[in-house]
């Protein structure tokens, strides 16, 4: 099973991208779980027809106590069996502890038992900033983490802090930053930008995204360019960063 | 979720289940929090605390250290005493605010093992779950860390598992190993009062498990997964409920299969036990074959994983506690079920540790002893 989260700055697209591969693992016959960890609960919206998921965190707020995964997950493009995490009243609760309360609840719900997923994706709001928001990179839950980056200085910023407390937890036997993703915002030397982060790192482009006026146009028709043209250049990035993530977990 | 209470108690909470269960096994057992919970649990979930010494510790977490991630500090303190109280374990569970933060306990007593060479394990608590949860979960980690080989099965012998004096008597194990003896058994290893840290690994050779509460249901499930030691559950009240047990011990370990002995009672009766579901549901047994009539049980115990019957009743609230002891005519509950009881129902005191701690310890009868029953018996006439 291939376990990958998702981090990167706020507004860099890491719904965009995680919601892209997803599309990509769908369309090529493997089974995915796509878990929006975030308060927006925006992640898999373009899975689903641009239709949003009732969160979890609302669920538990309205006093349900689900007892079946289909209560808390809805199935998307390519059955992509997709589930957010919401957050608890903005200003109020703690959106990490919301993070924790939900894969307990999956655990509970033998959320991989049932479902048997090839690939599970998850999408984390920005940064790696509490207890919380490191959950998906626990022991049984993500192996690997991508960090999604653009040339763009703060975006660099925010990648580089994530890559330093991922790196931080090596010895607790947490996932490993796998790979850089571009997601390219077409600012002045944005490739040699990110290639001389993920150099430093010590860490791989996995992949880049080139921006794409195609993506907007099939979002606003609440899918993926994935789904809605696979033969599209961007649409065969996020193919090829589904292939080598497949080549890579069956060497 | 649904755990509150206005007008009676509550069940003790996950983390003084996981004192509770692991009290005599030599461990060091540390709940990490700032202080609280350790007269909780040791001035009212702890009937053992002035007679017998344990290694149970709080580890005085700070505002400061739960804000910074301070784990390090955790790991050093534990490391530091357990070199000089060598512990034959180290156990860690969380209360709600290492909880809340998303505290690593997994990797904490990873490094506490690393360090010192002592086997450590984390119990998943969050301090708002019930003892039964923690207590399940703690035997259930002993069982499979320090039980993890397959021995040959020795004929007539017998596991207890889940003996805490939260759903039990004190005195509850020398009780139940001399009705055992009686009839030819001998005890192989216990999970809770009178258990050896040095048994644990015998746990896989008995011939079959008697599950006293349902705090021993996971651990029981485990070594018959792994195993194939076969249990009984059912909490042998004196007499014939008793010899009823005794006799079913020896079915399952011949046939292998296991048996639910504390839904052994006919269907919905007039009467009913309300509390914990194994010790709960043997007492409404016993208390049927007793008096010929039928009885029932109320499991109030949330996540209780007892068998029950179709016609026993879940309540989770006061409203709902309420209404279901409202449908007898006589209800055995803790003392403390006194104002949540409705008028027209007979409430008949059996005070359970679990529901009221100490509060009425010298006055609870021991089911499992003939003096103990014959007054219960004698109060539901």
């Amino acid at each position: 099973m291939i376990k990958i989260a998702i981090y990167g700055k706020g507004g860099i697209g890491k719904s965009t991208v995680t919601s892209h591969l997803a599309a990509a693992f769908a369309a090529m016959g493997k089974r995915v779980v796509q878990i929006g960890c975030d308060p927006k609960a925006d992640s898999t919206m373009n899975l689903l027809g641009g239709r949003p998921l009732t969160p979890v965190m609302d669920l538990l707020r309205d006093g349900a106590e689900p007892e079946r995964l289909d209560q808390i997950s809805a199935t998307g493009f390519g059955g992509v069996v997709c589930i957010e995490t919401g957050g608890p009243t903005p200003g109020l609760g703690c959106a990490g502890r919301g993070i924790i309360a939900t894969f307990q609840l999956l655990e509970e719900l033998d959320l991989f038992g049932v479902v048997k997923p090839d690939v599970v994706l998850y999408d984390v709001l920005g940064d790696v900033v509490c207890g919380g928001f490191a959950a998906p990179i626990r022991e049984g839950y993500a192996s690997q983490v991508l960090i999604v980056t653009s040339g763009e200085k703060m975006a660099l910023y925010a990648a580089n802090n994530i890559n330093t407390a991922v790196e931080q937890f090596a010895g607790r036997g947490y996932a490993r930053v796998r790979g850089v993703v571009l997601n390219r915002r077409n600012v002045p030397d944005e490739e040699a930008k990110v290639r001389a982060f993920a150099e430093r790192i010590g860490r791989p482009v996995v992949a880049d995204i080139p921006r794409s006026d195609e993506i907007n146009l099939y979002e606003e028709q609440g899918q993926t360019a994935v789904q809605g043209d696979p033969a599209l250049p961007v649409s065969r990035r996020f193919f090829a960063l589904a292939e080598l993530l497949l080549r890579e977990a069956d060497a | 979720m649904k755990q509150f209470s206005v007008n009676g108690s509550i069940y003790a909470a996950d983390t003084a289940g996981v004192c509770s269960a692991l009290y005599e096994l030599g461990g060091m057992t540390i709940v990490h929090d700032a202080s609280g919970c350790n007269s909780t649990y040791s001035t009212h979930d702890e009937p053992r605390w002035y007679d017998r010494e344990s290694m149970i510790y709080i580890s005085a977490l700070t505002e400061r250290d739960a804000v910074t991630g301070d784990d390090e500090k955790l790991i050093g303190d534990v490391c530091e005493a357990a070199a000089r109280l060598k512990p034959n374990f180290v156990c860690l569970c969380a209360s709600p605010m290492p909880a809340m933060i998303g505290t690593d306990m997994d990797y904490i007593a990873a490094g506490i093992e690393s360090r010192t060479g002592i086997p450590a394990f984390a119990v998943r608590t969050n301090g708002i779950g019930t003892y039964q949860k923690g207590a399940s979960d703690a035997f259930r980690a002993v069982s499979r860390r320090f039980c993890a080989r397959e021995t040959e099965k020795t004929p007539k012998t017998v596991n207890l598992l889940g003996l805490t004096p939260l759903d039990l008597p004190a005195g509850a194990d020398e009780t139940l190993k001399a009705l055992l003896r009686a009839h030819g058994y001998t005890v192989q290893a216990s999970l809770g009062m009178g258990g050896a840290f040095d048994d644990l690994p015998k746990l896989a050779g008995a011939s079959v498990s008697l599950v006293t509460s349902g705090c021993g249901l996971a651990a029981a499930r485990d070594l018959y997964e792994r195993f194939g030691v076969p249990y009984v559950t059912a909490f042998p009240v004196y007499g014939k409920y008793a010899e009823l047990v005794c006799s079913l011990l020896a079915t399952a370990a011949l046939t292998g299969k296991c048996v639910d002995a504390c839904t052994m009672r006919p269907g919905r009766g007039v009467n009913a036990v309300a509390g914990e579901g194994v010790t709960g549901g043997s007492l409404a047994a016993a208390l049927a074959m007793e008096t010929g009539e039928g009885w029932d049980l109320i499991a109030p115990v949330e996540g209780d994983p007892s068998p029950t019957l179709p016609f026993d009743l879940r309540p989770l609230t006061d409203d709902e506690t309420r209404l279901a002891m409202g449908r007898y005519e006589r209800v055995v509950a803790d003392p403390l079920y006194a104002p949540i009881c409705p008028p027209r129902t007979k409430l008949i005191e059996l005070p359970h540790v679990a529901y009221s701690g100490r509060c009425f310890l010298r006055r609870a009868p021991d089911a499992l002893t003939r003096a103990g029953f014959e007054t219960i018996l004698e109060s539901v006439k």
